[in-house]
């Protein structure tokens, strides 16, 4: 444990109410959190951690669990979730235990007094940042501090950054959950900056210079952005200091822009919201520039083209020509066969045919692909295939590291017993997943082989389309002209850079084809081969089988890493890969063990060829054994693993530099002050990753400033307590006498002689509108309802929509379903159109309503709806408290709504057989929305189809007869076979 | 239930009452007439609308109670089309929310005189139209029919749709995919791998 989190421990458990705990990214709060928790005892009472993200849990279990304090009765940490059954967790509740637990089942808990608050020692919320004083959150600490003063809460967060987003943000945050003390841990804070700067790293920084198109490209996707920029400046809608292209650097950048244009964002004309996202996109397509490869930063860029719809700007912009054209030079161009060069491209083409053979043992010659390049009216594709430059320097990093190490390794010999586990491994640090296995297969077989692979997958993706004849008579044609039709390589309106004949991009386009041709005879080939082991009906099973192989496999790796890793010889470590179950991770246990093939099933074709290649390379294929490397792990920064404590890396290579990572490092080094710690950066030269590194660190320190200043100004009653804070100063609170003694009752009201009651569905949790009802003195009442989402009276059945809902359950049609079965079961059905606070009252503005009427329109759909059903009523919401006063207003003359009676509407009929009430929770909402989305899936059939089957996986699988069985017709079945089996129009 | 001749019948009946109201300015889509009727604006057989500016309304607040009244049970579908021309909505608009809601009244809330204008002139051209406009029926071809589908999962937009559908071949190749393959696909980052993932293999029922 590093110093500088004792103090931290120690300045929180100061005040015994609590704390906010503000952390620069990276300093580990996972095993702060740790730490305190091994300070729990169960005679405390129950821990309840709120909000936090997988990683996070994972991450804090494993502290928790390595260290050396760590007792598996005192600190045993269960997880509480909506599957429990609830007399299960209410003997968690009161078990003393840590557990973690989501708050919205925390809050239903509560409301229905399930839980025994005595018991209850405190709450931890983790990413503070994301809440709001209406979120659930605030509820909770509500609804606690008003039962029992003596439950603390601690609240933590590592964003500084969210946490001055907003007016006074962190202030309210530190109001809404009571908590009266405000910790800052910034890095540059004396403790902190001394124990890390004690002993640094060696630090080794590497420029790696950028091609000259990579070059190009960066510096045309700025002028796109500047030009972007200056469009948004002439809408005078937004503060221009903010706008330059450093800001637009980061994802903040959408963050200040949505800030100035959310309260005016919905009337906000299309140009500026395209402008938007225009820069949005521009910001990724910089980023991918020196995180994707050649290949797949085109093939990204065709995507674009294929999705960005036709109003984007930044598409038709002046140098986004360039961005498109370098991108191109760098995998391929074209060359014009005249009668010197005839020759030489055909040598590399069956050069290219030649790696091909050996790729694949099976292979026969190709010798209509080679005719249909020749053909292609005298232009030839050549390939370039440009490799990133900083894999090169990767390579020479890690063979420098191996010949270190050699050479040192000959005086030392005597040492090597003594010294402890040092695996010896380097980590390399990447941003994402993806680039790992990219590096990873690099290291391996070299650049071109990697290349090649993703250019021939990128040339496969584009051939289907010349084959398939157009799926529909009249449909494309505009799309003809609008989306696909940039796709032709020509961007239409640079019709001034395009200098050249259009025809030269028809002959483009049939090299691509021809060489994509002849790549899908091959694999054609492959296909037929490999496919036939192959049993589908199987691999469902085996599927499960061969992970929990990968999780055994993974643990042993993680105990013995160290041995494990000396025996790998020239190769890539094996490597544990906790989440990901890798092919390529397989792919080297396939190296030593090819019965491995057939437990790997699960990777179906492709990760079969390439466990095939691998083997037939081995002998073959020796870039790797050019100089030896020494073992390495690719780390993906995404992933957030502990892996600096599990690996204990002495050397780490910090391929995508990144603020959080490098502060890792620090803490890593501080604990371990006696290692010799060596870590490389590479940055390219020049780019603008280097930009935003380093501005990264001092918007975080900016943020940390802001917070200080804030601290010193914040006004935090002494007493702050539910009962003196309650946001509604009118309410006095006190625990009521009924059967509910959590609700309060509001005095002095007229209307509140009896206790208002509202019966919420379970779903709407997520929203804040039962926090604002319940703060307006309401009582809650949670339950899974089928039809509805708030119930005020036996009469009244509210069905709340958010604007954005509101559009997207138009398109969908799920709001006329609802809307139809509420008019089924309610005398006065309800619509509220709820409004947020912060954000324009108003659906468009006037300019955008336009000449005609069109069926698009959301008055024209609204219109419909209304007409449809003339008893719905409809109430527009300016905002949750102005809905919460509007309910109150509605409910004065009504009865009080019935629970037992609204939970069996229309659940199966009117006549009331309650179908064992299956919860919200218990199902897979986002697979079912996604089933009921399928053609020939209907709300009639939708529920045998979930009955018949697991899994949407299983459901692809299934086949038409089967689907029938389960649909009930053959049409249907048939409709939706032909979507699941479609095959997807590639982008050429 | 007021008679009316073949002509009117496609028009919007105007009562005398709204004589000068500029909001007739933007009934353009659809002729209108002046008529002896006691709701502002009829709209269709069963249908009438009543207008209610909110301005008007501070200064009156019983002129929305007593029109409604007047209307007696004639009609099916009786709006309350609310212009809002106030900025603190908030009191007006939740008198006038519980006074149509109480009194069987559908209230409609337009923000300028061209939104109501066009209320209006939608609801009549809308007459005879059938609902299947917003009961979910959505362009046919494949590539709309996929992206409706795949943005079910949050997070996932077009692009990757697009990326999506390219690297895997058909939609029952994406819901098969591994975590690995999904993981390969440019632009689909960690969270997204996991929500698809989940989505596809999760079973529908989380069964206990």
């Amino acid at each position: 444990m590093v110093q500088f989190h004792e103090h931290i421990i120690t300045d929180l458990l100061e005040d015994p109410a609590g704390g906010l705990v503000i952390l620069s990214s990276g300093l580990s709060l996972p095993k702060l959190l740790s730490s305190l928790l091994l300070l729990h005892h169960p005679s405390q009472g129950t821990l309840l951690i709120l909000s936090t993200s997988p990683s996070l849990k994972s991450q804090i279990l494993y502290h928790l669990k390595t260290h050396h304090h760590y007792s598996p009765e005192n600190h045993q940490i269960t997880e509480i979730t909506a599957e429990l059954p609830s007399h299960y967790r209410l003997s968690l509740y009161s078990s003393g235990q840590i557990c973690f637990i989501t708050p919205r089942i925390l809050i239903v808990d509560l409301l229905t007094n399930k839980i025994p608050v005595t018991s209850l020692s405190g709450l931890i919320l983790l990413n503070v940042h994301s809440l709001s004083e209406t979120s659930t959150e605030a509820f909770i600490a509500r609804i606690v501090k008003t039962l029992t003063q003596s439950i603390y809460i601690r609240a933590f967060t590592d964003k500084p950054q969210a946490m001055v987003a907003g007016f006074s943000k962190t202030e309210r945050i530190l109001k809404s959950l009571y908590i009266k003390k405000l910790h800052l841990w910034p890095r540059f804070q004396v403790y902190v900056s001394e124990e890390l700067e004690r002993a640094p790293p060696e630090v080794v920084d590497v420029r790696v210079p950028m091609t000259k198109y990579m070059v190009g490209i960066q510096k045309a996707i700025v002028e796109v952005m500047d030009a972007c920029l200056k469009e948004i400046r002439k809408t005078n809608k937004v503060d221009v200091e903010d706008l330059t292209v450093e800001n637009g650097l980061f994802k903040s950048f959408d963050e200040i822009v949505r800030r100035q244009l959310d309260p005016i964002w919905h009337i906000l004309g299309k140009k500026t919201k395209q402008l938007v996202s225009d820069l949005k996109t521009l910001r990724k397509l910089l980023d991918y520039l020196v995180r994707y490869d050649a290949v797949s930063y085109l093939k990204y860029l065709d995507t674009l083209r294929v999705s960005e719809s036709f109003r984007s700007v930044w598409i038709f912009a002046e140098s986004s020509f360039k961005i498109f054209d370098y991108a191109k030079k760098r995998v391929y161009r074209l060359a014009r066969s005249n009668d010197a060069k005839v020759n030489e491209p055909s040598k590399s083409t069956s050069g290219k045919k030649r790696k091909l053979k050996r790729d694949d043992d099976n292979e026969e010659k190709v010798v209509d692909g080679a005719s249909s390049t020749g053909k292609n009216g005298g232009v030839i594709l050549e390939e370039v295939l440009e490799a990133a430059p900083k894999w090169k320097v990767l390579r020479e990093i890690l063979e420098e590291i191996e010949e270190e190490r050699q050479k040192q390794a000959l005086p030392r010999e005597d040492l090597v017993e003594s010294e402890e586990v040092d695996s010896g491994i380097v980590v390399v640090a990447c941003k994402d997943e993806c680039s790992c296995m990219q590096l990873e297969d690099f290291i391996a077989n070299g650049p071109q082989k990697v290349l090649r692979e993703e250019w021939q997958k990128y040339l496969l993706s584009k051939v289907e389309l010349r084959g398939l004849p157009m799926p529909q008579k009249k449909k494309p044609k505009p799309r003809e002209s609008k989306g696909f039709g940039i796709l032709d390589g020509v961007v239409p309106v640079t019709a001034t850079h395009n200098a050249e004949p259009t025809s030269v991009n028809k002959l483009e386009h049939d090299a691509l084809f021809a060489a994509a041709s002849e790549i899908r005879n091959q694999c054609r080939r492959d296909y037929i081969v490999e496919d036939e082991p192959q049993v589908l009906v199987d691999s469902k099973r085996q599927k499960g089988r061969g992970k929990g192989q990968n999780k055994r496999g993974q643990r042993k790796n993680a105990q013995n890493s160290g041995n494990k890793v000396d025996d790998a010889n020239n190769k890539v470590a094996a490597s544990d890969k906790p989440e990901i179950s890798s092919s390529e991770h397989k792919g080297q246990t396939a190296d030593n063990d090819s019965a491995v093939t057939d437990g790997y099933p699960e990777n179906k074709l492709k990760g079969a060829r390439e466990i095939l290649r691998r083997h037939t390379q081995q002998p073959g294929f020796s870039y790797s054994n050019v100089k030896q490397i020494p073992p390495v792990y690719f780390y993906a920064q995404e992933s957030d693993q502990p892996i600096l404590d599990i690996l204990k890396p002495s050397v780490i290579i910090v391929y995508h530099p990144d603020m959080t990572f490098v502060r890792e490092i620090e803490v890593y080094k501080a604990e371990n002050p006696s290692k010799n710690l060596k870590v490389y950066f590479l940055f390219y030269e020049d780019s603008t990753e280097v930009q935003k590194f380093e501005a990264s660190i001092s918007r975080e320190n900016g943020a940390f400033e802001s917070l200080i200043r804030q601290k010193s100004l914040m006004m935090i009653p002494v007493d702050q307590n539910a009962n003196s804070l309650g946001l509604n100063s009118s309410m006095e609170s006190q625990p009521s006498s009924s059967q509910n003694s959590i609700t309060r009752r509001a005095g002095g009201r007229k209307e509140v002689e009896k206790e208002m009651q509202v019966i919420v569905d379970m779903r709407e949790f997520m929203s804040s509108l039962p926090n604002v009802l319940h703060q307006k003195g309401m009582r809650i009442i949670p339950v899974t309802l089928e039809v509805g989402d708030y119930i005020l009276s036996p009469l009244i059945c509210v069905e709340r929509k958010s604007i954005q809902d509101l559009f997207m359950s138009f398109t969908s049609g799920r709001l006329y379903h609802q809307v139809e079965t509420m008019v089924c079961y309610y005398r006065i059905p309800v619509l509220l159109i709820e409004f947020s606070q912060d954000k324009c009252f108003s659906f468009q503005s006037a300019s955008d309503i336009g000449e005609d009427v069109t069926p698009t329109s959301i008055i024209s759909k609204l219109s419909l709806l209304v007409m449809h059903f003339p008893r719905l009523r409809i109430i527009w919401s300016r905002s949750l408290h102005a809905t919460a006063e509007i309910f109150a207003s509605l409910k004065a003359n009504q009865d009080e709504p019935d629970e037992a009676k609204s939970i069996r509407i229309g659940v199966p009929s009117e006549e009331g057989i309650v179908e064992n009430d299956v919860r919200a929770e218990n199902y897979n909402t986002s697979a079912v929305e996604f089933l009921r989305r399928l053609p020939g899936v209907t709300d009639s059939n939708y529920r045998a189809i979930m009955d018949g089957c697991k899994s949407l996986s299983e459901l692809a699988l299934l086949p038409v007869e089967r689907l029938t069985e389960l649909m009930g017709g053959q049409k249907a079945a048939r409709t939706l076979r032909d979507f699941l089996d479609a095959k997807y129009p590639t982008l050429l | 239930s007021s008679p009316k001749t073949g002509q009117s019948r496609n028009a919007i009946l105007v009562s005398h009452r709204q004589k000068g109201n500029p909001l007739l300015k933007h009934i353009r889509n659809v002729r209108w007439s002046f008529a002896d009727v006691i709701c502002d604006y009829l709209l269709g057989q069963n249908s009438c609308a009543l207008y209610l500016s909110l301005r008007y309304h501070l200064l009156h607040p019983d002129y929305l109670y007593y029109r409604i009244r007047e209307l007696q049970k004639n009609y099916k579908l009786r709006v309350v089309l609310c212009h809002v021309d106030v900025e603190d909505v908030v009191k007006p608009l939740l008198e006038v929310t519980k006074t149509a809601l109480l009194h069987d009244c559908t209230l409609l809330c337009a923000w300028s005189l061209e939104e109501c204008g066009r209320y209006l002139e939608t609801i009549k051209m809308y007459e005879n139209k059938p609902a299947d406009l917003i009961q979910g029926q959505m362009d046919t071809d494949y590539l709309s029919r996929l992206t409706h589908t795949l943005t079910t999962v949050r997070h996932v937009n077009k692009t990757d749709v697009v990326t999506l559908g390219s690297t895997f071949g058909s939609l029952s190749n994406i819901m098969d995919a591994s975590m690995e393959d999904l993981a390969r696909c440019p632009g689909i980052g960690e969270r997204k791998v996991k929500r698809l993932y989940d989505t596809f293999h999760e079973p529908f029922k989380r069964v206990i």
